[in-house]
């Protein structure tokens, strides 16, 4: 029964983790942006969807469009307006464009965050779940929420997978990270190409804001453990590789849950942190990294 | 070069007497903001020069400040407890780097965020001796007069300051800068980029802790969300691209231009730290050499 | 486009100076009024129970003014905004003392930032009230040292209070109304909660509940299954929460797995009316102790002061607000009082407090007893009150002479067999 429940609770909170990650798998596991306005992106999503399902009565199923919705558009909106201008700054050294962006974008992720907790305070908030009810597995109830979550989060991770593997685009993309101007002489024209990533990226981005804040909540004040959860999932996977990603989160799920069934829920997290930098010690280029 | 020196020297006498004509209050914030000036010098020390960004200062931070707060509660005078809170800063900092200097980049990142997480759980959980989330009270102040902390402040921020820039001035700084930026090629010139690595996270990490220390003596309190947060570091990095990397010196325009704003911005109630951090982005998309940049002279880079 | 185009030295200047110009002008301070008393408020204006304080103190001091003030002077708020940090509270208080001109100070719900101000309103010589923190370290630094810390009054229930009323609630309503045993408690590992723990401990099987386990998690958990799995196995009738950090989560957590078990105890953020909304409605069922509520006659002042509350702002107060708009009050009486706004004299006028505010008839312990400068706990006095959710109202379930309903539980929940009825 313990060990039923362990599995279970372990994969639900993983494929969360994961769902959580994806995207900045994309975003920089894969295309090497720093975003750290990762949260803060998530949050909008979220908020948009509490907001249109609850206080304009309009249900779970619309709300969790908008939340789509704004979550994409604050996504390109990072792009225009913080990370293209430092990527395309004359004045900024290339291999500089690292500390611009990681500091830009965290810069834009306060903005956003204060400006959420100015609107809506920094209470949680969590958004409606799109199924109601429980299941009974073997007698442990499960609600059908997260099943359907864990499903989306196998899902975007799949698509993903196969994106950055198998298509053309793909692999400019991660080819992209590591040395733009090769691509350029190939014919790549960049532009679209970066386009083409945050529009996926505000994609995953804004379903994992959405679907996470239906199980966990959200608010102003966790952006910052967001985008460290996923910053962490996707450097330990390791930079580049998706199924890294994907392997970091069960790996960090698991033992959280293992240490609150087994330990204590006192100290849930600390084995999963020194267990990641036993990793790196061990992996320097993480599980699964490239580079 | 000699140009710098004066104007930071006619600029040192100004603040030496500003508190004849400053309010309390205004010394007070001034006296956070030489802390934090100290903060972000040590972080550029290691960052500008050994180029690694780490999620960090603030465990280094902490770890001097809690270890200065505890024995002063146990009965420790201030200067030793300070000291001790330097040493354990330092040693902190060593058991951190074993891991972290086999990893570049991101990964490196990593590990130090990490150290920040595992120190707040560890607080958190013997919340019996180092007070927890409310944090530790101090019976021990520096002074209560708001002049005297102001001048504490300022005279070890200057020593700091110029302590930090002549090293990187040095030839050791200048080994360190070429390690920072092209590890490779410093190791084929014969320089163990290692051990000037560890030497710069030693150093970064005793004048973190130090200033931690000090400043939680002047506070009266040590908490983990005023020493041990990543809010920090957040403000440690931002402090230091806005003044300008790799300047040293810049730490210290920035951390001020980040406090003095953030205060004078105050009547905006809640808005504020949106305005702080909005006026921070264009600075730094603008200005990407940071304010020292923007009106220093530009200098080359060899 | 392949020429490279810096900002040129001129524009570069020009727009610095504008963004300076633009903040000195958003900077510039208000007119000042003639003679008025200004009372500072240094809150964490983008949390809930934070806004609360800062609202309910403006209201609070406009109702005094329009009734002509303090022997004709005008009370003037001066709010602050501390962005849930204690050194930046720090800060404020300094500005306010010296900057600003404040006679007192009423600041924060957080116990870390109460305590972090403590040792500065001993510095500044500046009464300082918290209506919010629930820590016994502010009292008892009071009691140890008095001489210094004598300026700082504690406006809120201590932790060992604050458990000790779940404990009277548990034995008037869950043992001896719906004949409970048993429960489990769970708090978050936090400095707040070990008072409480230590008391609920010591008190909960006085009241009649045999304590089956006592778990603390950490209070970064996200995911709760695992902890209502392993209180769901011991059985127990109830369990007596001790959560501030954590609140929306666990308890939509609890109902979408359709944990058996009822919640109740201490519970911060559910006190707030937006708790029923930012749970899209998971806080049906949800037991929880307060200072007060809006339809709830804890005094004659206590429905009067949400409806004016509600009608300003739009919201229910948060649990804070009710004692701020109380401390506005209580340093109005004591600089009538004292016929002075000297600090010494006003920290003796208010140890003289005795005033009947919204939550309750308000006193302060003396120098020579256990919680210097805390309220005074009891019968007649502040003792708090249990209320549940229900259907997106609070309803008040103890004590007896002021109930405004009977507990009613969601359909997953199972209750002790011998209680009739549901």
């Amino acid at each position: 029964m313990l060990a039923l429940q362990i599995l279970i609770d372990g994969f639900a909170i993983s494929a969360l983790y994961a769902l959580g990650a994806v995207g900045f798998t994309l975003i920089f596991g894969v295309s090497g942006v720093l975003n750290l306005a990762h949260g803060g992106l998530m949050l909008i999503a979220a908020v948009a969807a509490w907001y249109t399902a609850g206080e304009l009565h309009a249900g779970q199923y619309i709300g969790a469009i908008t939340g789509l919705a704004f979550g994409v558009l604050a996504a390109l909106l990072t792009y225009f307006v913080v990370v293209r201008p430092i990527q395309r700054s004359r004045a900024i050294p290339r291999d500089e464009t690292e500390i611009f962006v990681l500091t830009g974008t965290l810069l834009w992720g306060i903005m956003i965050q204060e400006a959420v907790a100015y609107f809506f305070s920094d209470n949680p908030l969590t958004v409606p779940a799109l199924i109601s009810g429980v299941a009974n597995i073997n007698r442990v109830r499960v609600p059908f929420n997260e099943i359907l979550v864990a499903a989306i989060s196998w899902l975007s991770i799949g698509l993903l997978w196969l994106l950055v593997n198998r298509t053309r685009a793909g692999k400019a993309l991660l080819a992209c990270a590591i040395n733009p101007r090769g691509l350029t002489l190939l014919g790549f024209e960049l532009g679209q190409l970066y386009l083409l990533v945050w529009l996926i990226y505000g994609l995953l981005v804004a379903a994992a804001g959405v679907l996470l804040a239906t199980f966990l909540g959200t608010s102003s004040g966790n952006t910052g453990a967001l985008t460290a959860s996923a910053f962490s999932i996707v450097v330990l996977g390791g930079l580049g590789s998706v199924s890294g990603s994907l392997i970091a989160a069960y790996v960090v799920g698991y033992m959280e849950t293992l240490t609150a069934y087994l330990v204590s829920p006192q100290i849930r997290t600390i084995p999963s942190l020194l267990l990641l930098v036993l990793v790196l010690y061990v992996r320097p280029q993480g599980l699964l990294g490239r580079r | 070069m000699s140009r710098r020196v004066l104007a930071a020297l006619v600029l040192l006498l100004l603040l030496i007497a500003f508190p004849f004509v400053a309010s309390g209050y205004l010394l007070g914030v001034f006296t956070i903001a030489f802390y934090f000036g100290v903060f972000a010098m040590a972080w550029d020390l290691l960052f500008g020069f050994a180029g690694e960004v780490n999620f960090g200062p603030t465990f280094l931070i902490g770890l001097g400040a809690y270890a200065a707060g505890l024995l002063n509660v146990r009965g420790w005078p201030i200067l030793p407890a300070v000291l001790a809170g330097a040493v354990a800063a330092v040693l902190g900092g060593l058991l951190l780097a074993l891991p972290a200097l086999r990893l570049r980049g991101p990964y490196f990142g990593l590990v130090t965020l990490v150290a920040v997480l595992l120190l707040q759980q560890v607080i958190v959980i013997f919340a019996g001796v180092t007070g927890g989330e409310i944090g530790l009270s101090l019976p021990d102040v520096l002074s209560v007069d708001a002049r005297k902390n102001y001048w504490y402040a300022l005279a070890f921020m200057a020593v700091s300051g110029a302590l930090l820039y002549a090293l990187s001035r040095s030839p050791a700084g200048l080994i360190l800068q070429a390690a920072g930026q092209d590890p490779v090629e410093a190791q084929a010139l014969g320089f163990n980029v290692a051990k000037h690595k560890l030497a710069a996270f030693s150093i970064s990490a005793l004048f973190s802790g130090l200033a931690g220390a000090l400043m939680v003596f002047y506070l009266g309190t040590a908490s983990v969300d005023t020493v041990v947060d990543i809010s920090v570091t957040v403000q440690v990095i931002i402090a230091v691209v806005l003044g300008g990397r790799r300047t040293i010196l810049g730490g210290i325009l920035g951390a001020v231009f980040l406090i003095g704003v953030g205060e004078v911005l105050r009547p905006l109630g809640q808005l504020s730290t949106f305005v702080v951090a909005a006026i921070a982005l264009a600075v730094i998309l603008l200005f990407p050499d940071g304010l020292i940049g923007a009106f220093g002279r530009h200098r080359r880079q060899a | 486009m392949s020429k490279p185009k810096p900002f040129p030295q001129k524009t570069r200047y020009a727009a610095f100076a504008a963004a300076l110009g633009l903040t000195a002008l958003a900077a510039a301070p208000p007119a000042q009024a003639a003679e008025p008393i200004r009372i500072a408020v240094i809150a964490e204006n983008s949390a809930i129970g934070g806004i609360a304080i800062t609202n309910a103190a403006k209201l609070a001091a406009d109702e005094i003014n329009a009734k002509g003030g303090v022997d004709g002077r005008m009370i003037e708020i001066i709010d602050y905004d501390d962005h849930n940090s204690a050194t930046d509270a720090v800060r404020a208080f300094q500005r306010a003392a010296s900057q600003d001109h404040a006679i007192a100070v009423i600041s924060s719900y957080m116990s870390e930032v109460a305590l972090a101000l403590e040792p500065w309103a001993a510095r500044l010589h500046m009464p300082f009230i918290t209506p919010g923190a629930a820590s016994n370290e502010i009292t008892r630094r009071i009691h140890e040292d008095y001489e210094h810390n004598k300026y700082t009054f504690h406006g809120y229930l201590t932790s060992t209070e604050l458990a000790q009323t779940v404990c009277n609630f548990s034995h008037d309503v869950l043992v001896t109304k719906l004949h409970m045993k048993s429960t489990v408690v769970m708090s978050e590992d936090a400095a707040w909660t070990k008072p409480l723990d230590g008391e609920y401990l010591v008190c909960l099987p006085k009241a009649g509940l045999a304590v089956l386990d006592h778990i603390r998690f950490s209070p970064d958990t996200t995911d709760f299954t695992p902890l209502f799995n392993q209180i769901e196995a011991k059985h127990p009738d109830v369990i007596t929460a001790g959560i501030s950090h954590v609140g929306v989560q666990p308890t939509v957590q609890w109902a979408s797995q359709q944990v058996p078990i009822p919640m109740s105890g201490i519970s911060s953020q559910a006190t707030t009316d937006t708790f029923w909304r930012d749970t899209n409605g998971a806080a049906q069922g949800v037991i929880l102790e307060e200072n007060a509520a809006p339809n709830i006659a804890v005094t004659a002042k206590t429905i009067p002061f949400a409806q004016a509350y509600i009608k300003r702002y739009g919201i229910t107060p948060g649990y804070a607000g009710y004692s701020a708009a109380d401390d506005v009050n209580i340093i109005a009486e004591a600089v009538k009082r004292a016929k002075s706004t000297d600090p010494d004299k006003l920290v003796a006028a208010l140890e003289q407090t005795d005033y009947i505010g919204t939550m309750g008839r308000i006193q302060f312990y003396g120098r020579n007893e256990p919680f210097t400068h805390g309220l005074r706990y009891g019968r007649g006095y502040v003792t708090g009150i249990v209320v549940q959710w229900q259907d997106g109202k609070q309803v008040a379930i103890w004590p007896e002479d002021i109930a405004t309903g009977e507990p009613k539980f969601p359909s997953f929940i199972k209750l002790p067999e011998q209680h009739a009825g549901k």
